[in-house]
């Protein structure tokens, strides 16, 4: 086996967290090696410069990778769980495909059990962040618009709000005659030129990638600043397993490069940043004498606590055309009317209101999010003409807490590519939750309703909205409660640090990649100030 | 029934589609513009292709069980109530059929034209959205924090 020379920082995976702690790492003079299993995407590779576009999202552009089976992706066993993960294997990892709403997690967030006597208080808090998400936003570019209420004052963003078009300020309406709260999302997509990149043109299917980099992706904000500090990439390169030195420190990684070749890597400290199911696979399948269960799990926690943020839906159809294909898919307004613990309500803690755009024409037929789809025969063509450009769709995104047995662990039988196990997922939905998205698609119908929506459909659970993968290496001060300290250090290894949503106490109910970045460049910080 | 015989009832299959998706005022059957589309996923993905092709076997012969004249020959009224019975008696391949008769369709640049939008990629030339002034956002910043402080 083909052996690299001895390193500072090896990272693995080269997604949101990654490419920030790498930028990080570098910036401060430290070796850095990033080991990828994706590839660069070519700008010019995207679905959107073909005329059927659309019809790439549920193949090759899927968001699933069950559904996308390309070469670098890993097939992951999802039978056990009502929500089917999503991710992306490349530089960037999951921000090519992400819509790129940025809301941070709010001061309570941290302080769950405290407040509200569940899950647990994170050892971090809100003001310990606060200046990395300021640098993250101005690393990413975020439009918006200061001055919301549900948060402390934030620094200024880089560029105005994405418009609301006819679509947003319908919704918008609503929101004012309920008198709730509402505020134009936090997005990390550029509507003014920045930092030398585009403005979006709202072309719309930002799901699909941006091929004009106008939405924040890592391989075109931090990984051009990282490389430049002088960071590697190395692509093509799927992590089979952590390796020990005989102190009990992680030494390295074994890994398999393009050709397919077992190479190891040796480093000083390594980080992993492979997502909230791509890390614990890795520490489970880095099995050994010291750590027969899996790597820094003495707590028994790898895996488990798995929170994925449950979605409900809720599509309101109107009289009028809303140019709901024009703008930032995913993004238009934020809600947070229903965000703290109300107990009146029967559930604790609460969720946000997203308001996406309006849905392509395929995506029309066959129902979007809701899945309801237009029925065939000869009321096919009234039926797609009442719905089509005409309807504004409401996710409720529920704050997910954590349960022991909502878990990632191994397939005994699934292998990926290169035969190395497969993650197996269990998830079910908690009663908390389901009560939480009851109650929200009920005050979205209100919303919709208010808004001038004739008619109102739900999707009580999106299967296919396991965006957000989170709490599987949690974050705590206790070894025997937590994989991670404060700092991302694994408790059993302390050259081993985790910087993805694997670390996460609690979820939030607002999209958490701001929070995962704020938190890896927290980390790296931690790490170089231990260096020197 | 492989995807080369799926082509060769392509007479069966247009009959279908149309009755998938029949023409209105604006817009012609299905027919005529899935049919491209649904061939050749059927050559494209093998799983695809079996499940199109279990579909249309189906629907021939509950087609022959019926009256001698075929899918084609018979009512409007009486193709939705075999579709129906397949689609009951097969749900997989019937969702196929039906997916990619919509993926044909509302992907085909004569669609989308009369569906008011653009044909073509979406890239480089995106979607104006007029200029116009965010509402006023008094009302609810004078609410105050609604945040708790931890």
């Amino acid at each position: 086996m083909a052996t690299d020379g001895r390193i500072d920082v090896l990272v693995i995976g080269a997604g949101a967290s990654g490419a920030a702690v790498a930028w990080r790492l570098a910036g401060a003079g430290i070796g850095v090696v990033c080991l990828e299993q994706g590839d660069w995407v070519d700008a010019r590779a995207y679905p959107h410069w073909r005329a059927d576009w659309e019809l790439h999202r549920h193949t090759d552009w899927s968001a699933e990778p069950n559904v996308r089976r390309l070469p670098q992706d890993y097939p992951v066993n999802d039978q056990a769980s009502v929500i089917s993960p999503l991710m992306y294997n490349a530089v960037g990892g999951s921000t090519i495909h992400w819509s790129a709403h940025f809301p941070r997690f709010r001061p309570s967030d941290f302080r769950v059990k405290s407040l509200d006597g569940v899950a647990d208080d994170w050892p971090i808090d809100y003001a310990m962040l606060e200046p990395y998400f300021d640098l993250n936003d101005r690393t990413m570019g975020v439009a918006g618009i200061t001055g919301d209420p549900a948060y402390p004052p934030k620094s200024p963003r880089q560029t105005p709000p994405i418009p609301l078009d006819t679509l947003g300020l319908t919704i918008a309406g609503g929101f004012e005659r309920l008198g709730w709260h509402w505020w134009p999302s936090d997005s990390a997509i550029l509507t003014r030129d920045y930092d030398g990149r585009r403005a979006c043109v709202n072309c719309g299917p930002c799901d699909l990638g941006c091929p004009i980099g106008a939405k924040a992706s890592t391989d075109i904000t931090y990984w051009p600043k990282a490389l430049a500090a002088g960071a590697r990439l190395v692509t093509r390169a799927r992590v089979r397993e952590i390796t020990l030195g005989p102190d009990g420190r992680a030494d390295g990684v074994i890994y398999y490069d393009r050709e397919g070749r077992e190479r190891a890597q040796k480093a000083r400290a390594v980080v992993l940043a492979a997502n909230g199911i791509g890390t614990p696979r890795l520490l489970l399948n880095s099995r050994s004498a010291r750590f027969p269960d899996g790597l820094a799990n003495r707590s028994g926690l790898v895996g488990r606590n798995l929170m994925f943020h449950p979605y409900a839906m809720a599509r309101g159809v109107f009289e009028r055309p809303l140019g709901g294909h024009r703008g930032p898919i995913g993004c238009s307004i934020i809600s947070q009317e229903f965000y703290e613990t109300d107990l009146s309500r029967g559930f604790v803690r609460g969720y946000s209101f997203q308001v996406a755009r309006g849905l392509s024409p395929i995506a029309s037929a066959n129902g979007g999010s809701v899945g309801d789809r237009v029925p065939w025969g000869r009321e096919h063509r009234r039926a797609y003409g009442e719905r089509f450009d005409r309807t504004i769709t409401v996710a409720i995104i529920g704050e997910d807490l954590p349960e022991p047995d909502n878990r990632v662990d191994l397939d005994p039988a699934l292998t990926d590519g290169h035969g190395i196990p497969a993650p197996r997922v269990s998830y079910r939905l908690s009663e908390n939750s389901r009560r939480m998205l009851d109650h929200g698609i009920a005050r979205a119908r209100e919303v919709l309703h208010a808004a001038g929506a004739r008619e109102v459909a739900a999707n009580p659970l999106l299967r296919a909205g396991g965006w957000h993968l989170m709490g599987t290496a949690r974050m705590g001060r206790d070894p025997a409660t937590s994989v991670v300290d404060a700092e991302g250090r694994c408790h059993d290894v302390p050259n081993l640090y985790i910087v993805d949503g694997s670390v996460m106490v609690t979820s939030a109910g607002v999209n958490p990649t701001s929070t995962i970045q704020a938190v890896a460049l927290h980390v790296a910080d931690g790490m170089i100030r231990r260096r020197s | 029934m492989t995807p080369e015989r799926l082509e060769a009832k392509r007479d069966l299959l247009i009959s279908v589609l149309d009755t998938l998706i029949p023409a209105d005022e604006e817009f012609p059957e299905s027919g005529a513009l899935a049919l491209d589309h649904v061939l050749a996923i059927a050559g494209a993905s093998a799983e695809a292709g079996s499940l199109l092709a279990r579909a249309l076997e189906a629907i021939e012969a509950a087609a022959a069980g019926g009256e001698a004249r075929g899918f084609a020959g018979s009512s409007v009224t009486q193709r939705e109530e075999l579709l129906r019975r397949v689609e009951r008696s097969h749900p997989a391949a019937f969702e196929a059929l039906v997916r990619h008769t919509y993926d044909g369709f509302y992907s085909h640049p004569a669609t989308i034209a009369r569906l008011g939008l653009e044909p073509g990629p979406v890239q480089p030339r995106g979607h104006r959205i007029e200029p116009a002034a965010l509402p006023d956002l008094a009302r609810v910043a004078a609410r105050g924090p609604i945040f708790r402080r931890a």
